[in-house]
């Protein structure tokens, strides 16, 4: 398991109203950051031992803002979102995001504030608390696993709608990333 | 009777007399949803006919169908209702519809949250469902007996190529497709949004096949399911970009609701085979705000009137016996 900060939402900086009309989202220019894991021990799906499903979970993901998808890579850092999605590449699979596409609101609207909740609050939560995405990634890590005791994990974003309210850099955020196996 | 494709169960309408012997023919198998009393598997994963058929052609469920299979009168009652409905300003409008998912209302459930456990909520599945019920019934109060087509996104050519044709073409008999875009009108959201909506859709040959669809499907546990149908869900809503690819204005596509359909009736099909999973009773019970239904409430399409079908044809209630 990995962890990273969370940055805060780009939107958040928005000061006051906004009149110029905002444009339908695009697709972008493709000029998202990718990130990596430092190297994650993965002896637990190594040759002699038995899984039948391994997952990598994704939870704490930031989704307000670009929707994109997320490729998967496995001991491949320098992958990008011109890398072929095979095994050979380490590519291990894809999880999508649907992105609130930016703040339509006024100042504050999408700051998540849900760790100050009373007791008796009942309203529904934010619709910007993180999200989470689990990926079945078992037959790359398996042929991974073969050759290696750890692995990287790369998440490539290729942006599929952004506008000018979203953060066209920083569109994957997250707060953790893990292995799951099932036997 | 014939099976419009290799994959969905045909609905025939008829009364209940004449399809006497085809009921017979589709009755097997052991229950696990109410409502469904008996059904059998047909053959490829999809084929299945339900109880709910045969109401359907007692004339009491309304029948969703392919929007690839739509009669001209089909598509043209279709258009009409989204032609009525966008040209309503009150909340029997297009517009009061597409508003509540995203801007400026906010209510739909993406991505699970929950404020008050580490338990995933799952709304996202249930909530469409109440919500999509909701602009079936708003359609068929200008358009007596349209009912809301579903967009099979797995389909490739020569059947269909990526946005199917009703949705693309941007005039019909001289007039704006009301199918194609709509007006959006919300000048005091911060920013205003007053324009038409847009897509840029991707290369026909990323969206989901029908692979993709099996791998879902095959999913026994309910959370599993969740998780891997919304993704795909997500996978279509940015495939389709522009407007349909962010929540917030996502709904005001009119491609929105087809799409949408296709995962209900995804849905609906899991639920055939597995029953409506290990739904916790939390869940059960919660309000799919802003509609008066709780998740229980709309666990089974038929009680909601209607069901899925491929094609539908009308057939004389007459024969030869």
């Amino acid at each position: 398991m990995t962890k990273t900060p969370r940055k805060a939402p780009a939107a958040a900086a928005q000061a006051s109203k906004r009149r110029r009309p905002l444009a339908a989202p695009t697709r972008g220019k493709g000029s998202a950051r990718t990130f990596t894991t430092r190297p994650i021990p993965v002896e637990f799906a190594g040759p002699e031992h038995r899984f039948v499903r391994a997952d990598i979970e994704i939870s704490g993901i930031f989704h307000g803002e670009a929707s994109y998808e997320g490729r998967i890579f496995l001991n491949n850092p320098k992958a990008d979102a011109k890398t072929p999605k095979d095994l050979p590449n380490g590519y291990a699979g894809s999880f999508h995001i649907f992105g609130h596409g930016g703040c339509l609101g006024d100042v504050g609207h999408c700051e998540v504030s849900g760790h100050n909740r009373e007791p008796y609050d009942f309203r529904p939560p934010h619709p910007l608390t993180p999200a989470m995405k689990s990926v079945t990634v078992t037959t790359a890590l398996r042929e991974i696993a073969k050759s290696s005791k750890a692995v990287t994990v790369t998440v490539v974003p290729v942006v599929t709608a952004i506008n000018e309210l979203c953060d066209a850099e920083n569109v994957f955020r997250c707060e953790n990333i893990q292995f799951v196996t099932y036997n | 009777m014939r099976l419009d494709d290799n994959r969905i169960a045909f609905v025939a309408h008829c009364s209940l007399s004449a399809c006497a012997n085809t009921r017979r023919e589709l009755v097997g198998g052991a229950p696990s949803l109410p409502g469904i009393t008996k059904y059998r598997r047909l053959g490829w994963n999809e084929r299945w006919a339900t109880e709910g058929a045969f109401k359907a052609m007692a004339g009491e469920l309304r029948v969703r169908l392919g929007v690839h299979n739509l009669s001209d009168d089909q598509v043209k009652a279709f258009r009409d209702a989204y032609r009525q409905m966008m040209q309503i300003s009150d909340n029997r409008g297009y517009q009061f519809f597409a508003g509540l998912h995203g801007v400026p209302s906010w209510y739909c459930w993406h991505h699970q949250h929950n404020a008050h456990s580490a338990q995933q909520m799952r709304l996202f599945l249930p909530w469409h469902r109440a919500y999509l019920y909701n602009f079936e019934m708003a359609m068929r109060d200008r358009v007596p007996g349209v009912t809301l087509p579903w967009w099979d996104w797995t389909l490739r050519p020569p059947r269909q190529r990526g946005i199917p044709g009703i949705f693309g073409v941007p005039t019909v008999g001289g007039q704006p497709n009301p199918l194609a875009a709509f007006r959006i009108n919300l000048p005091n959201t911060n920013p205003p949004l007053v324009r038409n909506t847009k897509r840029q859709p991707g290369n026909p040959n990323d969206l989901p096949e029908q692979s993709k669809v099996d791998d879902v499907l095959s999913r026994t546990d309910w959370n599993d399911f969740n998780n891997a149908i919304e993704d795909v869900h997500d996978d279509v809503h940015g495939w389709v970009s522009g407007d349909m690819g962010v929540v917030g204005t996502a709904a005001f596509d009119p491609i929105f609701w087809s799409h949408h359909a296709m995962i209900d009736r995804m849905w609906w099909l899991w639920q055939v085979r597995n029953g409506s999973g290990n739904i916790s009773t939390d869940l059960l019970d919660t309000v799919l705000a802003p509609f008066n239904f709780r998740v229980r409430d709309v666990l089974n399409v038929n009680d909601l009137g209607y069901d899925y079908a491929a094609a539908q044809v009308v057939a004389s209630a007459g024969g030869t016996g």
